[in-house]
């Protein structure tokens, strides 16, 4: 009898446990409601906050000939307005696109008729209505480019160089690949993880140190793990459903498929890459010189390796057309990433779209991994295997010279 | 096989996402230019303003305060004749007040009399001049007069505490260009925070009429960090390019002028299309003719003018940094 009780209780009552799970968040609810009715009183008790920072987060600098337009973000939690301009210490007549008084968050931009002089350092001064200047620095003043036909030629020719071009070069290593011996191949398998992990590690640190420079609140740090988690999970996902799904892989992706799946890693990577080049550039933070390009053109052409070798040790065969897919895939965000960074991203953008880089790399290294265990003769510890990992991010490093 | 196949292409198509997300973002890249060349367009006729200083004049000029505002500070009360003995008698309170020192930008100011700079002290030679000082503000404050008297009311010693006042008592000597400020500890920030003022002593032989003005040199620092961001004479960013002075070319302009510029070393005045006598602290008749003179902090003097010619004349300090940062204005020269 008391034992069918409770039975009955724990069956019947189910419905209510479940209701009783919202009671802790009503709880919160009323216990935050009631600290911010009664927020500054515990301030009293605790001696007066210290005062905001008052100062803007200052987005983007433009150019254009005899204007400068400053974008500024209130990142603090209290009300910031903008007050007075300078420019070089001086203060200007300016005009505004926006709200004064900012809200957290909220942006404006700024508009000063200025005779700024080609090549020269320029000091932006935004002072708040409290008196607080934050001052923001262009190494050397170059007009902005606009979006114009030509313009958005130039970044995708730009993105073409360093991101399609070498990855098809790469690719054209497919016919020797396939000729060479199961060792070989499982030695440019581990090549492929090799410059992979240098990539996630130089996109985290890439979007680590932009992340640094940000507001903090927008959360950097944050916004660099959700980015990675998002394209690590994502692809993990794509890899399990359409890969490792197939009947005898055992859950390990092969073939064209990790091809793929490298090219995603790639071209995510391509994509932070190509967002680096052009905004850099546009903000004059960057002089692009030949060199440059011929650096990212060397450093990625082992990109286009590391998608041949996949196909080159999987059974099935691509297709020329498939290849172009990959090649397109693997290097066209380069343009893409050119075009965002030269014309509308912020630091914002270059942080999440390097985090995704890194997650997605990192991704693509394990299932690399997970592939040259199974398949490589001798496994993991192969002396092929090592000696590959090893080259790959050696030569990614020695030709990573090019563009540091 | 078959399977195989049909994933390849999902896959792609999914790897090819940012591919195919490529044409609306290009749409958004070139949409924000767009509105860029419609605002560009809005500027219409002053896409290209005019540049540089000298457009800095009237409704243009990011200046603070409201016409008239600074007459008291610019124009000093009218000299006495000589009479020795006679009682002169000012009262000045300190008390902190938050004021608009530049087109929106407010200072956390220490203030006589709610002004930066405090209310002209004006007295002849041998007045009997008292002061009555309240210290209505959250620190402990004092007065401290440059020119002769006791070592009781110099402001030095006598510190006079939040809530109580003092009275500084002494016969106004010697004549000339003086000024006022708080001595007390620490020093930098007493007087940066703006407790300090104009103080003139007329001479016996009272000095030949002029249209006479008052102009006291100061800096902001308004974030804190030992420099000055804001720099005026009389308290407001530009106030004179807004507001020009009006002055007769018939009449001599006499400006009581004095540096009480902290952090930065010296300040100065020029003038343009001009030359004017300058009397060093105003204590004899030795001047020298030239239109630009640099003062230390702390020191003053007494520059007369006879315009030539009549129209618009800048004058400004010749730091050009103190210039575009406040420190401006004009004389609107009128037959």
């Amino acid at each position: 009898m008391e034992a069918a009780a409770v039975g009955r209780d724990r069956g019947g009552g189910s419905a209510r446990w479940r209701l009783w799970a919202l009671v802790p968040i009503v709880l919160l609810v009323g216990a935050v409601s009631l600290f911010a009715a009664t927020g500054s009183s515990l301030t009293d008790l605790l001696g007066s906050s210290p005062p905001q920072a008052d100062t803007f987060d200052v987005r983007r600098v433009e150019l254009a000939r005899g204007e400068i337009r400053i974008r500024v973000t209130n990142p603090q939690t209290d009300d910031l307005t903008i007050a007075s301009v300078t420019v070089d210490d001086a203060i200007l007549p300016f005009t505004l696109d926006g709200p004064s008084t900012l809200g957290r968050l909220r942006s404006s931009t700024i508009v000063v008729p200025y005779d700024w002089v080609e090549d020269e350092p320029l000091a932006v001064g935004v002072t708040s209505s409290t008196g607080i200047e934050t001052v923001h620095e262009v190494p050397a003043a170059v007009e902005t480019p606009r979006a114009s036909p030509r313009s958005f030629l130039g970044y995708g020719i730009i993105g073409l160089l360093v991101g399609v071009v070498p990855v098809a070069l790469g690719l054209l290593w497919l016919p020797s690949l396939r000729r060479a011996s199961p060792h070989w191949l499982a030695g440019f398998m581990a090549l492929t993880a090799g410059l992979l992990t240098f990539l996630a590690l130089d996109a985290l640190s890439e979007a680590l140190a932009l992340q640094a420079a940000l507001p903090s609140a927008l959360g950097g740090t944050g916004l660099v793990l959700l980015g990675m988690a998002v394209s690590y999970l994502t692809l993990t996902v794509i890899s399990h459903r359409f890969g490792g799904g197939a009947a005898g892989t055992g859950g390990v992706s092969s073939g064209v498929a990790l091809a793929t799946l490298v090219a995603v890693g790639i071209g995510l990577h391509n994509f932070g890459e190509g967002l680096a080049v052009g905004s850099s550039f546009a903000l004059g933070e960057l002089a692009l010189g030949s060199f440059l390009v011929i650096g990212f053109m060397v450093h990625n052409v082992t990109e286009g390796l590391g998608i041949a070798a996949p196909i080159a040790d999987g059974e099935g065969r691509a297709s020329f057309r498939r290849l172009v897919a990959l090649t397109a895939v693997a290097g066209l965000p380069a343009v893409l990433g050119a075009w965002l960074g030269g014309f509308v991203t912020t630091d914002v953008h270059g942080v999440v779209f390097f985090a995704a880089a890194a997650g997605a790399a990192l991704e693509v290294v394990f299932e690399v991994g997970r592939y040259v265990r199974r398949k490589a003769p001798g496994g993991l510890t192969s002396p092929w295997v090592l000696g590959g990992f090893f080259a790959g991010v050696a030569i990614m490093y020695a030709t990573g010279l090019l563009v540091g | 096989m078959a399977k195989n196949h049909r994933f390849s292409r999902r896959a792609l198509l999914a790897g090819a996402a940012p591919l195919l997300a490529a044409g609306p973002l290009a749409k958004i890249a070139l949409a924000d230019d767009a509105s860029a060349a419609e605002r560009t367009a809005t500027h219409g006729g002053h896409a290209h303003p005019r540049l540089g200083h000298a457009s800095m004049i009237g409704a243009e000029v990011p200046a603070p305060g409201s016409p008239g505002q600074l007459d008291i500070l610019t124009l000093p009360p009218a000299a006495l004749p000589h009479q020795p003995g006679r009682l002169r008698e000012y009262t000045l309170t300190a008390f902190d007040k938050e004021i608009e020192i530049a087109q929106g930008v407010r200072f956390a100011a220490w203030t006589y009399n709610g002004t930066v700079p405090g209310p002209i002290i004006r007295a002849t030679e041998d007045d009997l001049l008292r002061v009555r000082f309240v210290n209505a503000g959250a620190h402990p404050h004092t007065i401290h007069f440059h020119g002769i008297h006791p070592a009781n009311m110099d402001g030095v010693f006598e510190v006079v505490n939040p809530g109580e006042a003092y009275v500084y008592e002494f016969p106004a000597r010697p004549y000339g260009m003086q000024l006022y400020h708080c001595h007390t500890t620490p020093l930098k920030k007493h007087i940066h925070k703006g407790l300090y003022g104009a103080f003139i002593i007329d001479p016996p032989e009272p000095r030949k009429p002029a249209q006479e003005l008052v102009m006291v040199m100061n800096g902001y620092d308004t974030d804190g960090d030992g420099g000055n961001n804001f720099y005026t004479v009389n308290g407001l960013a530009f106030y004179y390019a807004k507001y020009p002075i009006m002055v007769k070319r018939s009449q001599t302009v006499r400006i009581y002028l004095a540096n009480l510029t902290e952090f930065d070393l010296i300040n100065s005045f020029h003038l343009h299309g001009e030359f004017f006598r300058y009397y060093p602290t105003g204590s004899t008749d030795q001047f020298e003719y030239t239109d630009t003179i640099m003062l230390s902090q702390g020191e003053r003097g007494i520059i007369e003018i006879d315009f030539h010619n009549a129209g618009l004349f800048m004058f400004h300090a010749h730091q050009t940094e103190f210039t575009e940062l406040g420190w401006m204005g004009f004389f609107n020269v009128v037959d």
